[in-house]
């Protein structure tokens, strides 16, 4: 579902590389967590995968299209929702999601029910003819996710998506997740929070300092030599050894 | 330790011209350099143009004047433009200086008194006024001086003028700034009702002045032209009457060697005490209020405004374009700005006007109303056109979004088709906000409807594709890093560049029509505008192809 392939960034000015020749891929129908300390490359690899950034070199792929070259049928079967889900302030949450369902030329039936149901969920119903701008931070987290899963995509890109999140909300959308790539989606997320990404993930990528230092099930992390048995925390300590700048 | 109402005027008077921010880029970075380059090498030529036609116009009206015994014409004039305008526009950077920047969160909670805030900020305004006034009031109050051979009591008055002038139109606004805003901070639809309310306040204001000219004068013109002529100034006292500070300005600077001088400075100095006064008061009673319902009234309201859950699908173009107008038009940030051109084009013509019936009056030689029909299409396009410039919609569509930005990269869309919904939406507004001046100034005119409508097909012509490019503009270089909206408008490039390149458009367009005038070839006029629309529109959608996709994939 992503192909990563030979991926590399360097930011205007900067004097290392924000990620560096990164392969990877990521498989339909599984959960992928992206960790990392801070500054480590995830949200720089995230936004050359949704064609917010370009790379200096390699090619993104998702669902088989070059997220540059084809960049329209490559966003078709994306829903990405960003760390900090800044959204028009000045429409009403339904006029944003109508605006998301038109661009996805999502009908009139389909909407209606996946609207429902998300609204619903998110218990969002009566805030949806308000003004964004009156949304508090966990309830614009939570029209953005509307927002991303309204045309239900392939792939779910998520950038810090608990932060925000009360612990119910938290857990609902954990669920959401799972159903997801139950129909045989993919599911794509950047966490610090390392439970969620071990309760969840099918598999996970460490990034450190722009480079991928390990990628695999919890099983295959913990064969590796001399960490038979560690807990992923421990992994994730030793593994980055508590490196990294500022996040760019 | 400095004052600390001078410590808050110098610091949001950095903060507004950003004058940290280029000696961090331009001095300490030494990045962007090129950029005061450019703006003095485009802002340059305008400025000396003004200084310029200042110059000019006030010996023309002075000589004009002069010939009816009423040589303090220019002056009535230039400082009747200086208070409108200072009006108008003080109206709206008024409003968005004082309850819709994002410094209010962080000045509240300091130990201000509500009338220091208030204070400081307009100081800020006023210090862009008066650089306005440098290139206009200035080199009109020195060619007058040269001219009337003014000595030292002219230089002392003139010196006063100069200062005190421009308080008044923006005391007024802020007084009028801060009862709007007392009152529409407790409607839910704050947004609209500011945009509504501020348009309606300067309507009633303007149009409260010219019915007591019409009511106090008389309808018969021979009878007022022998009032006029038969009384000293009474050309001026007519045309200032729109603005009465303009005439004490005038009779001060126009009389400075005799009492009638000093008097009038003692009405122009003792009406901006009033109003200072006035707005000190309402700033401790009302202007602190008006913010704090402004933060009340957008967060942690109970009542929700029941929706339905749409089942209808529209088209992805139209709700792009409805999206980018709805934008546009409810954050007052951007429509104060940009729709403010389209109230006062229509009013700085009619200005004129109030003094039209009277001989000798040096607009008579326009003759609007006279002009040749291919004329009136050719200035109605050239109107449409200039507007849309001056609004900014489109040469500040993708820096307007700022950190929004990645919503719509996010999206399965085309540049191509994200740019055809922003010419679109800015055409939407454009002939929307043209249309409503240019009504009512056709029927005073006297211009027949073909002329209009042939105009207005002819203007969003011309207009479309020139708002193309200007989106391209914005394209390749948007200011997306603001944090307070009115920064991704008012200081922005892109904005000033567009206009810049709008009126030299406009100066050729105005040149080719004299031509057609001189040559007697005005049936060329709309042959013209359609040669010019499609060198225009194909020159724009050729680099279109070239460029849009790499400058969008480089945002």
């Amino acid at each position: 579902m992503i192909r990563l392939q030979g991926v590399s960034k360097r930011y205007k000015g900067a004097s290392t590389h924000a990620v560096r020749s990164l392969d990877l891929e990521v498989k339909p129908g599984e959960i992928f967590g992206f960790l990392g300390p801070n500054g480590a490359g995830k949200t720089t690899t995230i936004k050359m995968i949704v064609g917010l950034l370009k790379p200096d070199q390699g090619r993104v792929l998702v669902n088989g299209h070059d997220v540059n070259a084809e960049a329209v049928a490559a966003k078709q079967s994306m829903g990405f929702v960003p760390d900090k889900p800044d959204l028009y302030p000045r429409l009403t949450g339904m006029e944003y999601l109508n605006l998301i369902g038109d661009v996805y030329g999502i009908d009139g039936a389909t909407r209606r029910r996946r609207l429902q149901h998300y609204l619903e969920m998110f218990q969002l119903t009566e805030a949806a003819g308000d003004l964004i701008q009156s949304y508090s931070r966990g309830m614009q987290q939570k029209l953005a996710l509307t927002g991303a899963l309204l045309h239900a995509p392939a792939l779910f890109i998520l950038d810090e998506p608990m932060v925000g999140l009360d612990p119910k909300s938290s857990h609902l959308f954990k669920e959401i997740m799972r159903d997801h790539v139950a129909k045989g989606n993919t599911v794509f997320f950047s966490t610090h929070v390392l439970e969620v990404a071990e309760q969840l993930c099918h598999r996970v990528g460490i990034i450190n300092q722009g480079e991928l230092i390990a990628c695999g099930t919890m099983d295959e992390l913990r064969k590796s030599p001399g960490r038979a048995g560690s807990s992923l925390e421990k992994l994730f300590l030793e593994l980055t050894d508590e490196g990294g700048s500022d996040e760019k | 330790m400095r004052n600390r109402v001078w410590s808050l005027f110098l610091a949001l008077l950095n903060v507004n011209y950003g004058w940290s921010a280029a000696k961090y880029y331009y001095l300490k970075k030494r990045q962007r350099v090129w950029e005061p380059i450019v703006i003095a090498a485009s802002i340059g030529p305008v400025l000396v143009m003004m200084l310029w036609f200042s110059w000019v116009m006030t010996e023309q009206l002075f000589m004009a004047g002069l010939s009816f015994g009423q040589p303090h014409l220019p002056l009535v004039i230039g400082t009747l433009m200086v208070a409108v305008v200072g009006l108008f526009f003080g109206f709206f950077y008024v409003l968005s200086s004082f309850y819709f920047s994002n410094d209010l969160p962080t000045l509240v909670p300091l130990p201000l008194r509500s009338w220091e805030i208030l204070v400081a900020k307009l100081g800020v305004i006023l210090t862009g006024q008066y650089v306005l006034g440098a290139f206009v009031l200035v080199p009109m109050i020195i060619r007058y001086g040269l001219l009337a051979r003014g000595g030292i009591p002219y230089v002392v008055i003139a010196l006063t003028v100069f200062l005190v002038l421009p308080v008044i139109p923006l005391v007024i606004a802020s007084i009028l700034a801060v009862l709007l805003m007392r009152f529409v901070n407790l409607s839910r639809f704050k947004d609209r009702l500011t945009l509504i309310g501020g348009i309606l306040l300067l309507v009633i204001v303007f149009g409260s002045t010219y019915w007591m000219q019409e009511n106090v004068g008389t309808d018969d013109p021979s009878v007022l032209i022998e009032r006029v002529l038969s009384q000293a100034d009474g050309l001026i006292y007519s045309i200032g009457r729109v603005f009465p500070p303009s005439v004490w300005s005038a009779q001060a600077l126009g009389y400075a060697t005799n009492a009638t001088g000093w008097l009038n400075l003692f009405y122009l100095v003792l009406a901006s005490v009033v109003g200072l006064v006035v707005l000190y008061l309402l700033g401790e009673k009302v202007f602190l209020r008006g913010v704090l319902a402004g933060f009340e009234g957008s967060r942690g309201r109970r009542k929700h405004k029941q929706v339905e859950v749409q089942g209808e699908s529209n088209s992805a173009f139209l709700t792009l374009v409805h999206t980018e107008r709805k934008l546009f038009v409810r954050d007052p940030n951007f429509a104060l700005n940009g729709l403010v051109g389209y109230v006062l084009f229509p009013v700085m013509l009619l200005i004129p006007l109030f003094g039209a019936s009277l001989e000798g009056n040096p607009f008579e030689r326009l003759d609007l109303g006279g002009l040749h029909p291919f004329l009136v299409v050719g200035g109605i396009a050239l109107f449409f056109t200039l507007m849309i410039a001056m609004s900014m919609i489109p040469s500040t569509t993708f820096s307007r979004e700022g950190r929004y930005l990645w919503i719509i990269r996010g999206l399965p869309l085309s540049i191509e088709q994200i740019m055809a919904t922003r010419v679109v939406a800015a055409q939407m507004v454009n002939t929307i906000g043209c249309l409503l001046g240019l009504i009512p100034v056709s029927y005073l005119f006297g211009w027949r409807i073909w002329e209009v409508v042939l105009g207005t097909v002819f203007g969003i012509i011309l207009s479309s594709t020139v708002a193309y490019l200007l989106v391209l503009l914005d394209l390749s270089r948007p200011m997306l890093d603001w944090v307070n909206p009115v920064k991704a408008v008012k200081s922005n490039l892109n904005a000033i560049f567009g206009l810049l390149g709008t009126s030299i458009l406009g100066l050729l367009l105005g040149f080719i029509f004299y031509l057609n005038v001189q040559s007697q070839t005005l049936w060329l006029i709309p042959f013209e505008l359609l040669l010019i629309s499609l060198l225009l529109g194909s020159g724009g959608w050729y680099l279109g192809r070239q460029v849009a996709w790499k400058l969008w994939s480089k945002i």
